[in-house]
């Protein structure tokens, strides 16, 4: 290879994504040509400064409400609602403000007082996700001294979780999640051939179940099952936990022990 | 005395349908919300790509929820198993291109196809191959690298914002509309462009 051969390769020499036969090809001309050796230096240096020092914006919370909102709450609008002729719009909208808006609201009363229903739905839902994505770790565990400081700057509070993993309940990874309107950080646990999902997410404004749990370290937690897993429920200061699996509840218990401060 | 656990196979046909919903993507309303919750995991990435498009937090805040409305009434169109984020960053950046590019001035440095790639290529290696030079690049901070991507254009700044999301040549492709062998051109072509901006900043 010459320099011309080289240069564009360079973005995929240093990113790992060329065959062995062309990164050896390259290497070697890179070990003989210092011109292009400081182009891949350079390249490397941008890259660095792009990664790690480019501002990254994030959105504001108040945003993410909105979409959540409108994500998880209102259906799409018909299609035959836009041939409607704009007077006729906000008589409609009133219409559908009340039509969309009381059986929510009554089904909102209602599921607040099926006591935590839907942080359950939600725990089950986000344990199917882990489960059903082909990538859904965003750091594969090297040990919960990797996966914890990974989370650093990913996530506006820092989960809090005693327990790092064992012979009988390894520690897989972790990933960046939500929760309901909130983020969350994942931690995925395996027992045997089962997987178990850890959500971490900051507690309050929560529908947590009113009932009184049962004594689990020094919090109170919520045992129960739904669509055929099994779902721990419990909360610590300020931070909530959801644990999920199929598991025997027996043994979820056990995890949730090691997981809950003494 | 607990619930009983069964395996899915022993679960009531509602259970099932639920399942297929939500997991699935059979059921084109709880499809829809899945993917909302998925999709909202992404609203840091997509409002700083459209901060970066914009240049300020307000105008960023309107795309980005266009962006989510568009994907709302697209929701169906989404092919499950694909890029998610790739689909969102392709909403987003086609709002950006109906909404708000043709109401601002377009600067073209590193945008145009058709500049001479040898033109702005070949300077920044004859400052790079300088030790000190590079020690600068090194050393430049995050405003000032914000600031040299700024004056790029929309083009130049949008490959080099979706290849640092990790987006592979394909996807960026897919997302700006074009072909693969133009976006690895494109790329080039910005990240030569963003370095010359940058030494002058180095200066």
């Amino acid at each position: 290879m010459n320099c011309q051969d080289v240069r564009p390769r360079l973005l995929d020499f240093g990113r790992g994504h060329l065959g062995a036969e062309a990164r050896a090809e390259v290497r070697a001309h890179l070990d003989g040509c210092a011109a292009c050796a400081a182009e891949e230096t350079a390249e490397r240096a941008l890259s660095e400064a792009l990664e790690e020092r480019l501002p990254r914006y994030k959105a504001p919370v108040g945003l993410k409400r909105r979409l959540a909102r409108e994500w998880t709450g209102a259906a799409p609008a018909p299609p035959w609602w836009r041939r409607w002729a704009r007077p006729l719009v906000p008589t409609f909208a009133l219409a559908a403000a009340l039509l969309i808006g009381l059986p929510l609201y009554y089904q909102h009363q209602w599921s607040g007082s099926r006591d935590g229903a839907p942080m359950i739905t939600e725990a089950v839902n986000d344990h199917l996700r882990v489960l059903s994505s082909q990538h859904p770790l965003d750091i594969e565990s090297g040990g919960m001294h990797q996966v914890k400081p990974w989370f650093e700057g990913r996530l506006d509070f820092a989960p809090v979780v005693p327990f790092v993993g064992d012979a009988d309940f390894p520690l897989q990874g972790g990933a960046v999640g939500y929760f309901v309107d909130r983020r969350a950080a994942v931690f995925v646990f395996r027992r045997r051939l089962h997987v178990i999902s850890l959500f971490v997410f900051r507690a309050e404004g929560l529908p947590w179940p009113s009932h009184r749990g049962e004594r689990l370290g020094r919090s109170e937690a919520w045992p129960t099952s739904s669509r055929g897993f099994n779902v721990i429920l419990w909360r610590s200061g300020e931070l909530g936990y959801a644990l999920v699996s199929d598991v025997d509840r027996q043994e979820l218990g056990q995890l949730a022990v090691k997981l809950a401060p003494a | 005395m607990g619930p009983v656990i069964r395996l899915p196979g022993q679960w009531s046909r509602r259970e099932e349908r639920e399942y297929d919903g939500q997991v699935m993507g059979r059921d084109d309303e709880s499809r829809r919300a899945a993917l909302g919750r998925e999709a909202l995991a992404h609203a840091d990435t997509l409002f700083n790509l459209a901060r970066y498009l914009t240049g300020n937090a307000a105008d960023a805040e309107d795309l980005v929820q266009e962006t989510y409305a568009h994907a709302l009434d697209a929701a169906h169109q989404f092919t499950p198993g694909t890029n998610l984020k790739a689909w969102l960053f392709r909403i987003l950046r086609n709002a950006f291109i109906s909404s708000y590019r043709r109401q601002r001035h377009n600067p073209t440095i590193g945008g145009l196809d058709t500049v001479d790639p040898t033109a702005q290529g070949a300077a920044p290696e004859q400052w790079l191959r300088d030790d000190l030079e590079l020690e600068r690049l090194r050393k430049i901070v995050g405003e000032e690298i914000e600031q040299a991507l700024m004056t790029l254009s929309e083009d130049a700044r949008t490959v080099i914002l979706l290849d640092l999301e990790g987006l592979t040549e394909v996807e960026v492709a897919q997302v700006v509309g074009c072909a693969v062998g133009t976006v690895k051109s494109r790329l080039a072509r910005a990240r030569a462009a963003l370095r010359l901006l940058l030494r002058d900043y180095a200066r």
